[in-house]
């Protein structure tokens, strides 16, 4: 009887001590002590990038943070207190002269910029080594075909630098901005790292990197020989966060200053908008749009491809996905913000002349597309879902397959879907933006391992594009992809429902952003264009 | 006992051969590339080529299994095609975050699971206790652990303000101490990492042990039946046992050998639920990383994952069939 009593007690108390230890030991800790010297930190709610090698990752989140640690020769112009993705300004460069044959680029250097941690002072090799690894598809290179335009690099003396291209190239300046293909990394730090150079990045920008830990966050500090001046943020802690709903309720705790969310809903909106935090717009973020493969029945008679455009309420889908100013009604194939932009006319909401011109094209009664494939991630299963029940009205009735997103990139290359939902951004200018959706060399084959964009398989605009290639008036140029705009409106193969801003969350209170939060500046990177221009507030 | 042991380690090489090869083949099964999947809508013709050249994809799949079977015997699991990092180290770092969650869960699963259990199945004519801890039960079962973690952190972290939002705490400071046994020079130091992984794993540990505990106290409350119904207790009543001697020495006892097959499946359960929790608290760990590995088609990172999955619940239930004989004399190993 004793030792039972003993047993009884020794069991209860030690489940009680146990939860004790669990609870109280976590509360007692507490919150870790606040900075003693009040650095001045800004804490960012993001996914994790893959890599801090700029030239190596496409993902969203790692040209964001890229933006912070490196920077290019041109810049994104600041006019009138806004920034602007159609026009370039000095960076990293001084100034730059073009040859009387547009082919020679010769690049005036910036003195004194330094690379971070120690690996010197910037110069015209570190330029020639940056844009020739890319060039030579040094593996994990991907933009590669960006600078395929490029001749020859040659250093003229450490800070000249001529680029040699194959012919005129009037996005010249756009390549070379800080963004993607444009950064310009240390030569001395790649070639000591090599593969490590991913997680021990060396650029010119206003932060250094510090460390990462791997699921959990990047830290950065302030580079105090940023040939700006030191930014007056002292770190910057970029958390791993994939769920939107914990982004919120960190950003109304105080745990995060920024969200960079992985979609803006309503509900997103609300809630950011309750808790008295601003979102900040950046144009022209990307584009959701149809492609209608105009090769495959029953899509090859253009009075079906009218009776889809017929068939969508663009307006109903815009509204649902992004109330009010969301997002942008789209209003051509090239968005708003890219060179070359004119609004194009569409045909209009109109389900009655939709079922009549399928009539008249020999399907009175509809037709099914079976096994359509479509992502199951991001805007596409929503946005697909809203159109099938417009088609349906019309007849079309679409039997979706939702898969992974890797296999719907794969099975649209396979040319399995007849009409293909895309998303995406690129340089800000017509001529590639149109090149890599409607070349025929970009037409997928999965005969041939052809994995191009050109989804519509349109053939009808090679010859524009070849010539505005050559043309080296901006106002030629203009009128050439204006053209280009007209056949695609003509030929019915393109239609776009949505121009979806960039957008991150800020707490005010905490952070001042220099610009406009409502389209204030156009950007590419997926983020500010100036981070070193945030301020953190207390 | 120790050639039973040995049989049953030789017996999980193919176990687990057979389980890598499984996940090797799957994961090429699945559609889609770890190329297009890297470079999304921004994957031109070239680029893909050259991606899937360099991460040697282009071999012939024979090749690259047997390729991947010699480095996996050697331990190397290669590098994570994503990020580059070493795939073994990945996991060393992720392993002991997901190891703390798994146990500290068991524990809340157990305390409150097997008290609910074994009072439901001794009060289980009496509507007042039984029904209610019933029906909390299958409350547990039926909520999911993503909404019980969001309900927890929006009164615990961001109303009340006592727990942190997102991260695992210091757990690599703490393990780095312990390992250079700086730990007992500066115990302060070690005490104030512990305490903040503590204060990181607590949450999470709840939502994940509460969620499971519905499912323990179920099976332990149908094994509490099945044994208070024996012709011993019985025999231990009639000869005039007090009710909790009969329970506590009798019952309970005769009790664990079920709960410890519980248990054993639990592992796998709760590795399972590691997933969700890791993912709403924002925690390092293997569940979500082998998520996102499958999602990123990262083959090399949710290979190794597997791989460890797989030997921990190998481990685990060796472990459970070797309990047996502790609490059951009756069960002997040859």
């Amino acid at each position: 009887m004793p030792s039972l009593l003993r047993s009884r007690f020794a069991f209860r108390s030690i489940t009680v001590l146990a939860l004790l230890l669990l609870v109280g030991l976590g509360v007692l800790a507490g919150p870790p002590a606040a900075f003693a010297d009040k650095k001045k930190v800004l804490t960012i709610a993001a996914k994790e990038p893959d890599t801090l090698d700029p030239h190596t990752s496409t993902l969203g989140q790692s040209q964001a943070i890229s933006r912070f640690l490196y920077r290019g020769l041109t810049r994104f112009a600041i006019k009138d207190g806004r920034v602007t993705t159609a026009e370039v300004e000095p960076d990293l460069a001084e100034s730059w002269t073009l040859s009387p044959d547009g082919t020679v680029w010769t690049f005036k250097l910036r003195k004194g910029v330094q690379f971070h941690k120690g690996f010197g002072e910037m110069t015209a090799e570190d330029v020639k080594f940056s844009f020739e690894r890319q060039i030579n598809r040094t593996p994990g290179t991907r933009y590669g075909v960006n600078l395929e335009v490029i001749k020859s690099i040659e250093v003229v003396d450490p800070y000249t630098v001529q680029i040699v291209l194959k012919g005129f190239d009037a996005i010249f300046l756009l390549r070379m901005v800080g963004y993607q293909q444009g950064y310009i990394v240390s030569k001395k730090a790649v070639e000591k790292l090599g593969e490590q150079f991913k997680w021990n990045p060396v650029g010119t920008g206003p932060f250094y990197f510090e460390r990462h830990t791997p699921r959990e966050r990047v830290v950065l500090r302030a580079f105090d020989r940023f040939y700006g001046g030191r930014p007056s943020i002292d770190e910057v802690h970029w958390f791993d966060v994939p769920e939107d709903a914990t982004k919120l309720i960190g950003l109304e705790k105080g745990t995060f200053d920024l969200l960079y969310p992985e979609a803006v809903t309503a509900d997103f909106a609300d809630q950011v908008k309750k808790m008295g935090a601003i979102i900040d717009r950046r144009g022209p973020g990307g584009q959701e749009r149809f492609y209608i493969d105009m090769t495959k029945p029953p899509f090859d008679d253009i009075r079906v491809r009218r009776a889809f455009m017929h068939a969508i309420d663009r307006k109903a889908i815009k509204e649902t996905m992004y109330p009010g100013d969301l997002a942008r009604l789209a209003s051509s194939c090239v968005p708003p913000g890219y060179f070359g932009h004119v609004p194009m006319t569409f045909p209009e909401y109109n389900p009655e002349k939709a079922r009549k011109l399928l009539a008249e094209a020999g399907h009175p009664n509809g037709f099914t597309i079976k096994n359509y494939f479509i992502s199951k991630s991001f805007f596409y299963p929503k946005v697909l879902t809203l159109a099938q029940e417009q088609l349906r009205k019309v007849g079309i009735i679409v039997e979706l397959q939702v898969v992974e997103h890797a296999t719907f990139h794969e099975n649209i290359r396979k040319n399995l879907d007849p009409f293909v939902l895309y998303g995406g951004t690129r340089i800000t200018d017509a001529d590639p933006w149109l090149s890599l959706f409607f070349d025929s060399k970009e037409i997928p084959d999965p005969a041939t391992g052809n994995k191009g964009s050109n989804f519509a398989h349109y053939r009808g605009m090679d010859d524009l594009l070849a010539a505005g290639r050559n043309e080296r008036d901006q106002k030629k140029r203009a009128g050439i992809y204006a053209e280009a705009q007209k056949r695609l409106e003509r030929d019915l193969v393109c239609l776009p429902i949505s121009d979806v801003p960039n957008q991150w969350a800020r707490n005010p209170k905490r952070v001042s952003a220099p610009f406009d939060p409502d389209y204030g500046e156009f950007s590419l990177h997926y983020g500010y264009n100036y981070p070193e221009m945030l301020k953190v507030l207390n | 006992m120790l050639q039973y042991v040995l049989r049953r380690l030789l017996v999980a090489v193919p176990m687990l051969l057979g389980a890598m090869s499984i996940v090797f083949f799957a994961m090429r099964i699945l559609p889609g590339d770890p190329c297009v999947s890297m470079m999304g809508d921004q994957a031109t013709r070239e680029a893909l080529a050259d991606c899937t050249r360099n991460l040697g994809l282009q071999r012939p799949l024979a090749v690259q299994y047997a390729d991947y079977l010699w480095r996996s015997a050697r331990l190397d699991f290669g590098n994570s095609l994503r990020q580059g990092y070493p795939v073994s180290e990945y996991i060393a770092r992720m392993f002991p975050h997901t190891l703390i969650l798994v146990l500290s869960s068991a524990v809340v699963a157990a305390l409150v699971g097997i008290p609910i259990g074994i009072v439901s199945a001794l009060k289980r004519r009496s509507p007042l206790i039984d029904y209610p801890l019933r029906i909390i039960a299958l409350l547990g079962l039926s909520m999911p652990v993503f909404w019980l973690g969001i309900l927890l952190l929006i009164v615990f972290s961001l109303r009340l303000d006592l727990f942190p939002l997102i991260g695992g705490g210091d757990l690599e400071g703490a393990l780095h101490m312990l390992r250079t046994g700086e730990a007992f020079v500066n115990p302060g130091d070690f005490l104030a990492a512990v305490g903040d992984v503590l204060h990181h794993l607590t949450l999470p540990a709840l939502a994940l042990g509460f969620t499971l505990a519905a499912t323990i106290s179920r099976l332990s409350r149908s094994a509490m039946l099945e044994v208070i119904s024996q012709d011993y207790i019985r025999t231990a009543r009639a000869k005039g046992q007090l009710e909790r001697a009969v329970i506590y020495k009798h019952a309970f006892r005769n009790m664990m050998v079920p709960l410890l097959t519980i248990v054993g499946l639990f592992v796998a359960v709760a590795l399972t639920g590691t997933v969700l929790t890791e993912t709403v608290f924002t925690r390092p760990g293997l569940g979500k990383m082998l998520v996102d590995a499958i999602g990123a088609r990262d083959y090399p990172l949710a290979q190794g994952a597997i791989t460890v999955f797989t030997m921990t619940i190998i481990f685990v239930n060796l472990v459970v069939d070797m309990l047996y004989a502790v609490v059951d004399p009756r069960i002997t190993y040859r």
